[in-house]
């Protein structure tokens, strides 16, 4: 299946070649279309700012002491008509909340590591993010993240300027670094003076002024940027259309998720992507199988699911990877929510992933 | 003052401290405090700012931005005499400023009177279930009638089913606080006022919708009839107030964009309001509060104070998304920043410790210490009280809900406020300082309400923290410590360190910050001696670090210092700011939406990338173009002095105004390469005279590498 379609993007892209005269970033997108093929891996990191309570989200309801900690926001044991935990193993279940994980696990595309985490006892949300995302936990003075580091041991001469995105006004940190990664909020608004078919003189004319600024910084981003314009452009990002049954849920992280999964099947070189979704402090009122735990849950999981879904056979050579910066406390605080802790859950999900199991030694809840 | 102000009138002498020396002038060798400054400045190996530059640079970096004539005043007064002046912001007259932003009355209530005249729904919910009665003023009725008939409305459609049917916007509303402002952001940026946008909800059964419509058309026919928006704004104003509650909704529905602004023409500011939170009560105190923002930093005359608080409200980030925070910010800024942004940081810790906002913000209001009365005997029951302490033994359940002890607030003083994250203290410090912190708390939040200690929250016992036993006495116990953490030697290097960050660049040089940290924290014996921020200030500027040539546009404008110096320096005329509010937003800066405690970063990288670039010169084509809906750029406040001959004239004139006549030659040649092109000079063949378009050279400049730069 994979083999037809890149056969098919190959001819494609000399059916392009043969018939016109293609401008040098068109031919470039052409060849990223192949290394967007299966084939060429892709990896999609998904963060959730603000520490996830992940004893809520995959829960040990085998643990008589969950229960005991948390008298007030627990998750119940599965029991069948009732709002309670979604059993994996007989031992953890899911949120209720996050239905849309059930098929994924049970097809084994979906793995759960649980109580894992940062090695560095911070509580602080600033710096556990900063050592998250740097992947140097303890050590503030790393300049860049991880996964642009990841990309600067395997550098590509020429390589697509949206071999790195990320979703979001800024830069994340996780893509600092010397590899050129492009940030945007929207894939639209992704362009200057108008979205017509041909760049506006405004557009030349800034694109000149940062090509020959000696703004060392600027004319870096200058040129970056002037180049995946053009790529969007040849891609035509106005006429997407997701796959059948991926469905978006509504908000920023459905809306993340569905423009990465755009620019992936736009064929543009994309080997990394970062999104992320916060609000996942609960220090007061947390909730349940309802409330805010389970409003987040599920956003968080029909997002992904619907990615999933929309990238078909893409998915085969995607792996997607979500992180929190730190966990939540096992006891329930005065205030119905949860304080700052260690070990979260992280899901990992992909077509070589050996999935519906859960990873990772389980230290138990007891004291 | 006398030994303060003699640097000062030395300042100029300052600056030119290397060719001085070199020239071996008298005057430098007269005074003794100017050649300790050249003695400093000659240990510097980087070279000084050439003079030309020096008005500029300190501009760029104690206002918002260089306005067309600023550099003339500036250069006709003095530079010392103009910081002088800029220290001492009472003494400037702003009135043209406190004109722009009189309409918006939030800005002078407390956040009682704000929670009254727009309610959140917690107080709409206490009427309808009678615990709190109706307003009797006819336009807060107004208000009231309308958001329960909403609000009714909606409890209607989720007992219907329908709501429950699909889940996610539920999600997406309460997982994040932000999507209220969010939604008002987008509004805006089709130029109306926040709440006209809104869309309120729309009808869902076939039942319901066949009513609204039967509603909405006799209202058409009757504003039809009688023509409501030609109506004076004082007799549309009181036909509004007339009508039913859920005809005023329905106007709403069907008033939206340039027609909403025609229903709220000529009214009085609190006529305008009454009608906006009709609509959206919230909105209406967000949309003021980061309009006021902006007009201040466009605007205002007392720029540093603005730079100021600007820079504190950052460090002391609270988020207008969070509940009843949004009611608090207005007097957070107005009484807890900004009269201390040039004083002591003791004063401003202590009152942002105090504050409702902050208290709120980061948990703290509701921090009970796990062996105070309030955690072991409940909120009505005290031991030992005779035959009234019926329960004498605390009753487990009750006493395990209400021990919360939280640290959030305490973990951000020291990490964020003051000591900094390598300031020295431990997580037991943390612990600590939150116990003696409990009890600091707010008198019903919800209802806008004051501070208040509750001695009944606050743990017992002394307490340990940074190595120094605070003994029990309530309240006093944290200002006690606060007053120990704003005199501590980490919080006058981190909160040095800052000021230089923002100030010089992102990586300030050290010697800069420890002798910024003297001035911030001087010893006097055992008593520790702080001076205001105005003398940190005065160090800051009179170092020869601030005036390196390397410092000059060394720092990248974050998105909030690039629209409001782009709306400077075209002389930009604004009646509405919130298309100027939707852009942060677009650009990742969303102004009181910083949801982190961290605030937003100063640094370059944070903003620097290719979407956020895309942004700043999109905005730029349309400020120059005077498309940005409610601002008005004339050509004429352009470019001032006589019209330029051509196009070449032109260009040069607007480099002059827009980038104080600094562009690189590169900048400009490719500019003065597309000044042919018939979009930029607007000749076509048989019309040779034309004026260019100085609107969209304008637009260039201000999206140049150079204009991202302060």
């Amino acid at each position: 299946m994979s083999i037809t379609r890149r056969v098919f993007l190959k001819n494609g892209a000399l059916a392009i070649v043969g018939t016109s005269i293609v401008p040098s970033f068109l031919t470039r997108a052409v060849y990223a279309a192949e290394t967007a093929a299966p084939g060429k891996k892709r990896l999609i990191v998904l963060f959730q700012r603000g520490a996830a309570d992940g004893l809520n989200i995959v829960v040990p309801h085998g643990e008589q002491a969950y229960y005991a900690m948390r008298p007030s926001i627990s998750i119940p044991r599965p029991r069948n008509g009732q709002e309670s935990a979604i059993d994996l193993d007989g031992f953890f279940g899911l949120h209720p909340a996050m239905t849309a994980f059930k098929p994924l696990w049970d097809q084994k595309h979906l793995a759960i590591v649980h109580a894992a985490g940062s090695p560095d006892t911070t509580r602080s949300h600033f710096d556990a993010q900063d050592y998250m995302e740097s992947g140097t936990p303890g050590l503030r003075s790393t300049d860049d993240g991880w996964l642009n580091r990841a990309l600067q041991a395997d550098p590509e001469v020429g390589a697509s300027p949206f071999r790195a995105v990320a979703m979001g006004g800024a830069l994340p940190r996780t893509l600092a670094g010397s590899v050129p990664a492009v940030a945007m909020d929207n894939i639209r608004a992704f362009t200057v003076g108008g979205r017509g078919p041909k760049p506006s003189l405004a557009s030349n004319t800034f694109e000149a002024m940062y090509e020959q600024s000696v703004d060392s910084v600027l004319h870096g981003t200058g040129n970056e940027t002037f180049e995946a314009v053009k790529m969007l452009r040849s891609a035509d990002p106005e006429k997407y259309t997701p796959a059948a049954g991926a469905d978006y849920p509504r908000g920023r992280f459905g809306d993340s998720l569905r423009q990465v999964a755009q620019l992936i099947k736009a064929n543009l070189g994309v080997e990394v992507a970062f999104a992320d979704i916060s609000g996942w402090d609960h220090h007061v009122n947390e909730g349940s199988v309802q409330g805010q735990i389970a409003n987040l849950t599920r956003e968080f999981s029909q997002s992904i699911a619907a990615l999933w879904t929309d990238l078909g056979d893409l998915a085969e050579s995607t792996v997607i990877v979500t992180m929190s910066e730190f966990g939540r406390t096992m006891r329930e605080n005065g205030n119905a929510g949860t304080d700052h802790g260690h070990g979260n859950v992280m899901w990992l999900m992909g077509g070589r992933v050996q999935g519906g199991k859960i990873y990772g030694d389980w230290p138990g809840l007891g004291e | 003052m006398p030994a303060t102000r003699k640097p000062l009138v030395l300042i100029g002498l300052v600056l030119f401290a290397a060719a001085l020396l070199a020239a071996g002038d008298k005057k430098s060798k007269t005074n003794a405090s100017a050649e300790a400054a050249v003695s400093m400045d000659s240990r510097q190996s980087a070279p000084p700012i050439a003079d030309d530059k020096k008005i500029v640079h300190a501009l760029n970096r104690f206002t918002f931005g260089v306005r067309p004539g600023d550099v003339e005043r500036v250069r006709a007064m003095g530079l010392d005499q103009w910081l002088d002046q800029q220290l001492h912001p009472e003494k400037i007259d702003d009135s043209a400023v406190e004109a722009r932003i009189a309409p918006f009355r939030t800005l002078k209530m407390s956040a009682k009177e704000m929670v009254e005249n727009f309610p959140p729904p917690q107080v709409l919910k206490a009427i309808e279930n009678g615990r709190m009665s109706m307003p009797r003023d006819p336009g807060k009725r107004a208000v009231y009638e309308s958001r329960m008939a909403q609000y009714q409305e909606q409890q209607q459609k989720k007992q219907d089913g329908v709501a429950s049917a699909n889940p996610a916007p539920a999600a997406t509303t309460s997982s994040a606080p932000a999507p209220s402002t969010a939604s008002q952001d987008s509004a805006s940026m089709q130029g109306m006022s926040p709440a006209m946008q809104l869309n309120a909800n729309t009808p869902t059964t076939p039942e319901q919708r066949r009513q609204q419509k039967q509603r909405e058309d006799a209202m058409y026919a009757d504003l039809n009839g009688d023509q409501l928006l030609q109506k004076p704004a004082e007799e549309r104003y009181k036909a509004i107030l007339k009508m039913s509650p859920e005809e005023r909704l329905d106007l709403a529905r069907v008033y939206k964009g340039e027609k909403a602004m025609h229903v709220i023409d000529g009214m009085r500011p609190e006529q305008r309001e009454t009608i906006e939170a009709i609509v959206q009560p919230q909105a209406v105190v967000g949309g003021e509060l980061a309009q006021a923002k902006l007009l201040r930093a466009i605007y205002s005359d007392r720029q540093l104070e603005e730079v100021m608080t600007d820079f504190w409200f950052n460090h002391f980030n609270v988020f207008i998304g969070k509940g009843p925070d949004r009611y608090m910010i207005n007097a957070y800024e107005r009484e807890v920043i900004r009269p201390h942004a040039l004083g002591k940081f003791k004063d401003l810790l202590t009152a942002t410790a105090k504050s409702p906002a902050m208290l709120f913000y980061l948990d703290n209001w509701q921090s009970v210490g796990p062996d105070s009365d309030l955690a072991l005997y409940g909120p009505q029951r005290r031991p030992g009280r005779g035959r009234n302490a019926r329960f004498p033994h605390p009753r487990p359940q009750q006493a395990k809900n209400r021990s919360g002890l939280n640290e959030n607030y305490a973990r951000e003083i020291m990490e964020l406020h003051t000591l900094g994250v390598d300031g020295g203290y431990s997580q037991k410090d943390v612990t600590e300082l939150a116990k003696v912190l409990t009890g600091w708390s707010i008198e019903q939040p919800q209802l806008g309400g004051n501070f208040k200690f509750n001695e009944r929250a606050h743990e017992p016992g002394p307490k340990y923290i940074l190595g120094r036993k605070i003994g029990e006495h309530g309240e006093k116990e944290g200002e006690e410590m606060l007053d120990i953490l704003a005199h501590h030697p980490s919080t006058a290097r981190f909160i040095s360190r800052k000021l230089a960050m923002r100030f010089v660049s992102d990586n300030p040089p050290d010697t800069l910050v420890a002798r910024m940290a003297e001035t911030f924290q001087k010893k006097d014996g055992d008593i520790f001696f702080l001076e205001g921020f105005r003398q940190v200030l005065r160090t800051l500027f009179r170092s020869p670090e601030f005036w390196a040539a390397d410092a000059y546009r060394a720092k990248m404008k974050t998105p909030f210092e690039f629209v409001v110096s782009a709306a400077r320096a075209s002389g930009a005329d604004i009646q509405n700011a919130m298309p100027l509010v939707g852009t942060l937003n677009r650009m990742g800066m969303p102004l009181y939406g910083m949801q982190p405690p961290t605030g937003y970063s100063m640094k370059a990288e944070a903003w620097v990338n290719s979407s956020a670039l895309l942004n700043r010169m999109n905005f730029a084509l349309q400020l120059g173009s005077g498309k940005l809906p409610g601002t008005t750029v004339n050509p004429q406040d352009l470019l001032r002095g006589p019209a330029p001959a051509d196009a070449e004239a032109a260009l040069a004139a607007l480099e002059q105004d827009i980038l104080a006549g600094d562009v690189s030659a590169q900048t400009h040649a490719v500019m003065e390469k597309q000044l042919s092109d018939p979009q930029i000079s607007q000749r076509k063949l048989d019309d040779a005279n034309k004026t260019p378009n100085y609107g969209a050279i304008a637009g260039l400049i201000m999206g140049s590498p150079e204009f991202q730069r302060r």
